[in-house]
C-alpha cells in the first residue's frame, strides 16, 4: 500500500493549520482510513494538544530520527480511534534538528503502511517548511480572507509551485464570517479565489465551537451539529475525490432573523 | 442641521440594503492586496510602476487625447497568466496632423538626446503642447500653425471637449500638476 502525503501549509502563523490537521485527520480516520499526523513544528508542538494525546507522548520525531527509539514506538494512537495515530514534534529543540532528507524518509516509510500522511507543516518559509514539503506530493494552503494571510498564502504558492514533488495544491479558506462578507467587511470566498488563482477544497466557517472543542483536545469533526466539523468533514470527502457542494453559509433568511440581525448591527455601532 | 442630517442619514442608511453599506473596506482590501501581490510575484516597485505609467502617459497622447488622472495601470489575474491591463479615458483621438507633429517632435528628441538637459527641456515644450486645450488661447495659434483649414472644425471639438470635462478647465495653472508628478518620476 502507497499512501497520500499531504502537507498542511499556510505561511502565516495562527491560520488554522494544526486545526486543520487534526479535523481532517480525525476525519478521514473515521471513515475508516489509516492515518498518521505529523507533527514538524519543533518547539512549538500543539498538534497533541488538540487530540488530546499530550500526556501521552513518550517519544517524539527527533528521538526517531537520532535513533532512541523505533518509528513505530513513536507513534501515539488516538484515544477514540485505532486508525488516527501521531508523531509528535520534539518540544525542547529546534527547526535545524531535522533535515529534509529525514523528514521525507520518514514519510516515505510511513506512507507504506498508511492511507495518508498528514504533515502538519510550521508556519513560516525557512527550514522548517522546507523539511514539511520535502516528503510531500500534495499540499493543501491554509487561509483566512484577510490581507496578511493571503499575502503569505501567495508566497507560499509560489514556493510550492517551484517544487516538483508537489504534484498538486489545494486552498482551504478558513475563518469565514458570513455576516461579515454580506455586509462587505470581508473579502468573500470568490474574491480570495480570484486572487490567489488556486483551486478551493474546502471553506471553513468561523465557529465559537473550535475553543471549546480545543479546550477539551476533541476535534470538532467529532461534533455532529457543529457547523466547522461539517465542512472539514466534507474537506475530507473531497479528499477522497467525492464531490461534496460548498456549504451554504448564508444566514437564515426568515423575518425574525432579519430583525434580530438589524439589531445586532445597530449594537454592534453603538 | 448637523444633528438632522445625522438623524436623516442614520434612517436612510437603514433602509438601505446592505450591499450599498461599508462598501469601502471590503474592496480597499482587495485593491491593496492585488496590487501588494503583484509587486510580490513580479518584483515590480511602486518607483517603476510609476515610471512605466509615465511613459505610457507620453507615448499614447502622442495619438489621443486622454484624462491622465484617471488613468489607470493594473496588473490582473486571468489562470496562471498575469494580464497588464490599462484602462484609458479617451477624451478623443488626435488627428493625423496633430500625431504627425507630436511624432516630429519625438524626432527632434531622438535627434537631441545626446545631451539629457536639451532632451528634457524638449520633453517639457511636448507636454505643454498637449495640454493645449487647456488655454485656448495658446492652443487655438497652435492648431492654426497645423493647418488653418480645419480651425473652425477644430473649434467646435474644442467646445465639445470643455463641455465634457467637468473640472474648471479655465484653470490654466491646474493641469500641470499631474504632469509635474508623472515627470518627476520618468526622470528618477
Amino acid at each position: 500500500m502507497t499512501g497520500r502525503v499531504i502537507v498542511i501549509t499556510s505561511g502565516k502563523g495562527g491560520v488554522g493549520k494544526t486545526t486543520t490537521s487534526a479535523n481532517i485527520g480525525t476525519a478521514l480516520a473515521k471513515d475508516g482510513y489509516k492515518v498518521v499526523l505529523i507533527d514538524t513544528d519543533l518547539g512549538l508542538r500543539n498538534l497533541d494538544l488538540l487530540l488530546g494525546l499530550e500526556n501521552r507522548i513518550v517519544y517524539t520525531i527527533v528521538d526517531v530520527i537520532e535513533e532512541r527509539c523505533k518509528l513505530k514506538q513513536a507513534l501515539v494512537k488516538d484515544k477514540k480511534n485505532p486508525n488516527l495515530s501521531l508523531l509528535a514534534a520534539a518540544q525542547t529543540r529546534d527547526k535545524s534538528a531535522v533535515t529534509a532528507e529525514q523528514l521525507k524518509e520518514i514519510c516515505d516509510t510511513l506512507k507504506e503502511e498508511n492511507d495518508f500522511v498528514l504533515v502538519d507543516c510550521p508556519a513560516g518559509i525557512e527550514q522548517g517548511f522546507q523539511n514539511a514539503v520535502a516528503g510531500a506530493s500534495e499540499a493543501i494552503v491554509v487561509t483566512t480572507p484577510e490581507m496578511s494571510a493571503i499575502r503569505d498564502a501567495d508566497r507560499i504558492i509560489g514556493l510550492l509551485e517551484s517544487k516538483e514533488e508537489i504534484k498538486s495544491y489545494k486552498l482551504l479558506l478558513n475563518r469565514v464570517r458570513p455576516s461579515l462578507i454580506k455586509s462587505n467587511e470581508m473579502m468573500s470566498v470568490d474574491d480570495v479565489v480570484e486572487i490567489l488563482s488556486c483551486p478551493l477544497i474546502g471553506i471553513i466557517p468561523e465557529d465559537t465551537g473550535i475553543i471549546t472543542s480545543t479546550n477539551k483536545g476533541e476535534p470538532i469533526v467529532n461534533d455532529e451539529n457543529a457547523l466547522a466539523g461539517k465542512a472539514y468533514r466534507n474537506v475530507a470527502q473531497r479528499i477522497l475525490g467525492e464531490e461534496v457542494p460548498f456549504l451554504d453559509l448564508d444566514e437564515p433568511k426568515g423575518f425574525m432573523a432579519k430583525i434580530k440581525n438589524a439589531f445586532a448591527k445597530l449594537k454592534a455601532k453603538v | 442641521m448637523g444633528i438632522l442630517t445625522d438623524i436623516y442619514n442614520t434612517v436612510a442608511k437603514f433602509f438601505r440594503p446592505q450591499e450599498e453599506q461599508n462598501d469601502a473596506s471590503k474592496s480597499v482590501a482587495t485593491n491593496r492586496l492585488k496590487l501588494v501581490l503583484m509587486q510580490d510575484r513580479t518584483n515590480l516597485t511602486p518607483k517603476i510602476l510609476e515610471q512605466m505609467r509615465g511613459e505610457l502617459i507620453d507615448l499614447l497622447s502622442r495619438y489621443v487625447e486622454m484624462d491622465k488622472e484617471l488613468l489607470e495601470l493594473n496588473f490582473e489575474q486571468e489562470g496562471d497568466q498575469v494580464a497588464l491591463m490599462l484602462s484609458i479615458p479617451v477624451i478623443r483621438a488626435k488627428d493625423e496632423e496633430e500625431i504627425e507633429a507630436a511624432c516630429a517632435k519625438l524626432n527632434e528628441e531622438n535627434a537631441e538626446e545626446s545631451s539629457e538637459t536639451v532632451c528634457e527641456e524638449a520633453e517639457g515644450a511636448e507636454n505643454t503642447e498637449e495640454d493645449a486645450d487647456v488655454t485656448e488661447e495658446v492652443s487655438e495659434t497652435e492648431e492654426m500653425s497645423v493647418s488653418e483649414e480645419e480651425t473652425a472644425e477644430k473649434k467646435t471639438k474644442k467646445k465639445s471637449r470643455k463641455v465634457s470635462n467637468p473640472e474648471g478647465m479655465n484653470e490654466t495653472e491646474r493641469p500641470e500638476e499631474p504632469q509635474d508628478v508623472v515627470f518627476d518620476n520618468s526622470e528618477a
